[in-house]
């Protein structure tokens, strides 16, 4: 146990100064590879969708999208679970918003929330992509077990209580 | 042709059962506590209680789709994908499309599970008697033909099964279902408890009960014996059940008849037909291939039950042919495969409620409310004939809300707020047995074991279109003067089928000419085959018909034994 927390703190240590020392580097990062058969993506339209999935629910206190994978999570649906239509119209969708959204600009993600899914190719993949972030949020561990604890056995079914006003 | 061999000792039994699910189960119980060596046939895989459950006790994040089918799961499965328990939790146990193909004259959703337990691993467990009103209903009416039985054959076998199956209900004291030996209830909701009440004081014919269910609320001796413990309302029965908390034939009729000693289960074990012999005027066995390596082989037994599932079960009796039964085993006036019908589950409403909002739930439920059928019940009423049962749910959902992004985002998920109460029944409805819904067998193709592909040519009629109508009107009256608001009624049109509750096809009777079955479920003209699953059902009426499946072949094996103790058989 102690060893490995050991090594993973080094690594942690060796990551973080790499990066301390090549900031000019940033820019080339490469962002985790999603692995994905279905669609095909570009190194540019991954650091997106990393990006985004960290301003959606961002790391802090508690952890965010990106530190429970809902961002894997996301994407491993959209290339298993959608049709060869919806993958094709959320790649045309990552396009469209990416020529519009740069890392930090609130303004444009605000009115993507007040635009209607079906108005855009953008608007439409900022809503499924979102919706996705939030199933995978949700749904992963750290929520069910910390936040919203999920219960296997319950062992009890009661008809009628009354709500709880605390 | 298959191999013979009469010679090898471990090829006789005292009873051969064809099938291990809800029914064969039940025969397999009933055989084997009687002392007689019996053989299930089981064309699936073995699936041992406990042991064969991999999902069970997964938590949802440990789903790789957190239970949703893969895009390529519902292209190659586009009838099974139907199903609402068809899910990544639960796929393993449902017949994938393309392993068993058959040819669809008319759309009919055939939803099949291949292995030791059958369907009764994926079940929903509602268990309602029928009562004379329901086995009257065909003379009454006039279709189909006449019950061969009423109410009194069968409820004293109705008592025997559910006191060792284990249902949970209240005494309702309803002529219409009748009463059974019950565990305690769960809860209504606070919701379904008004609606139950709202509907008492205002028809004075109409009821919303509990829905009796086959789960342990409260474990007898009978239930401890089995090893199974009190229901721990998961709700995830789907994935079977590691405290045995509902009845299936894997943690309950099986597991008991393999203590007797006297039981041989052999899976992947495909029956192809059944064997006559002309000279001695009975059948004497089976032919069976073996669902991997396809050799063939005979088993033979002195009694035969067959309880392959409906639509199974008219297959190897169609192609059970002989010198003396060219168009299958029993078949002399033609109506076998014939007359086959099922339930009508197209319809549903739902709506929301506002009021009772200092009421919430707290835990989980594997079952709901039921609204007894009130149409046509004692006199014919409407321009349709028979009726419609409907479940009744009303659960206050909370939600978090996806409003924002950032921060905002992120404390909103971390909030949840109640909802309203939503409500919602869905349609069951009696469909009625015509000559012209039918099953029968290809002429040329057959499937990798060399036996016939079934046609199914069923569909919906004129009297279907009307329930589904009279179930929108009635609903939505009683609804809405309920209170419900937001209310929505949706015909999905689903192909007969995906109701799973197909029936007949070799009906029971009293008469040889216009029926299979007499009213011991024993084949007129073959007097040591019995059929004791859906196919042998002559009408449908509404409600889930296993429990009448197990109490059907728990009288029947009774009376087998009996006559074969009298040389009869």
């Amino acid at each position: 146990m102690l060893v490995s927390r050991r090594t993973v703190l080094k690594q942690v240590l060796f990551v973080s100064a790499g990066l301390a020392v090549l900031p000019s580097c940033l820019h080339e990062k490469k962002p985790p590879a999603y692995k994905v058969k279905n669609i095909e993506l570009s190194s540019d339209e991954e650091a997106t969708l990393t990006s985004l999935a960290d301003v959606m629910i961002p790391n802090g206190e508690k952890p965010g999208a990106r530190q429970v994978q809902a961002d894997v999570y996301a994407m491993t649906l959209m290339d298993d679970c959608y049709t060869k239509a919806d993958q094709e119209k959320f790649k045309t969708g990552l396009q469209a918003f990416r020529k519009e959204w740069k890392n930090g600009d609130e303004a444009f993600l605000k009115k993507m929330e007040e635009t209607a899914p079906d108005a855009s190719p953008a608007s439409a993949f900022y809503h499924t992509y979102k919706g996705l972030l939030i199933q995978g949020y949700t749904g992963s561990e750290y929520y069910l077990t910390k936040v919203f604890p999920y219960e296997l056995v319950p062992g009890r079914f009661h008809g009628s209580v009354l709500v709880n006003k605390g | 042709m298959p191999n013979i061999n009469t010679g090898d000792t471990s090829h006789n039994f005292d009873a051969i059962v064809i099938g291990s699910g809800i029914s064969g189960g039940w025969a397999a119980k009933e055989f084997t506590e009687k002392g007689l060596k019996t053989l299930v046939l089981e064309r699936g895989r073995d699936v041992k209680h406990l042991k064969d459950y991999p999902t069970t006790s997964m938590m949802p994040w440990e789903f790789k789709h957190r239970g949703q089918l893969t895009q390529q799961q519902k292209e190659d499965n586009p009838v099974v994908s139907k199903c609402y328990a068809f899910k990544e939790d639960a796929l393993h146990f449902f017949v994938k499309d393309k392993e068993h193909p058959y040819v669809q004259d008319q759309p009919f959703d055939w939803i099949r599970g291949y292995q030791v337990g059958g369907k009764s691993l994926l079940w929903a467990r509602q268990t309602q008697r029928w009562s004379n009103y329901d086995f009257e209903g065909p003379a009454r009416d006039g279709f189909a033909v006449d019950w061969p039985i009423r109410y009194e054959d069968l409820a004293p076998w109705y008592s025997y099964v559910e006191k060792f199956a284990g249902i949970s209900g209240n005494k309702d004291n309803l002529p219409g279902l009748p009463d059974g030996e019950f565990l305690p209830p769960m809860d209504l909701t606070k919701v379904e408890a008004y609606f139950k009440d709202f509907v008492s004081k205002n028809y004075s014919d109409r009821h919303v009960i509990y829905g009796r269910c086959a789960h342990v609320t409260e474990p007898q001796e009978i239930h401890k014996q089995q090893g199974r413990m009190q229901c721990q309302k998961r709700d995830l029965c789907q994935r079977g059940c590691p405290f045995g908390g509902y009845f299936s034939s894997n943690a309950s009729t099986i597991p008991w008849a393999e203590k007797t000693g006297h039981l041989t289960l052999k899976p992947d074990s495909v029956v192809h037909s059944i064997i006559y012999d002309g000279q001695k005027g009975k059948a004497t066995g089976v032919r069976v291939i073996d669902a991997k390596t396809k050799a063939a082989t005979e088993y033979f037994a002195p009694v035969i039950f067959v309880n392959a599932a409906a639509v199974n079960t008219n297959i190897i009796l169609l192609n059970s042919t002989s010198d003396r039964f060219p168009n299958g085993i029993g078949n002399d006036n033609g109506l076998l495969g014939k007359y086959f019908a099922f339930h009508n589950y197209r319809a549903v409403i739902s709506g929301k409620y506002d009021g009772l909002l200092e009421y919430t739930t707290d835990g989980k439920r594997p079952t709901s409310a039921y609204i007894p059928r009130f149409r046509n019940l004692v006199k014919q009423e409407t321009d349709f004939l028979r009726g419609y049962a409907a479940g009744f749910y009303g659960m206050r959902p909370s939600y978090s809300k996806p409003d924002g992004f950032g921060n905002q985002l992120k404390d909103n998920l971390h909030k949840k707020e109640l909802g309203p109460w939503m409500v919602g029944s869905h349609m069951m409805g009696e469909t009625i047995p015509k000559e012209k819904s039918r099953l029968f067998l290809d002429k040329d193709k057959k499937d990798e074991w060399g036996i016939p592909l079934v046609h199914t040519d069923i569909g919906y009629d004129d009297n279907d279109e009307k329930m589904v109508k009279d179930f929108f009107e009635q609903m939505t009256e009683m609804y809405t003067k309920a209170g419900f608001t937001d209310l929505k009624t949706h015909d999905s049109k689903q192909a007969p089928g995906l109701d799973i509750h197909e029936m007949g096809g070799v009906r029971m009777g009293h008469d040889p000419k216009t029926s299979l079955l007499n009213k011991w479920n024993q084949l007129h003209l073959v007097k040591n085959v019995f059929v004791t699953d859906g196919a042998c059902m002559t009408s449908t009426s509404t409600q889930n018909p296993s429990l009448t499946y197990m109490a059907l072949t728990a009288r029947a094996v009774d009376y087998a034994v009996k006559e074969m103790k009298k040389g009869n058989i």
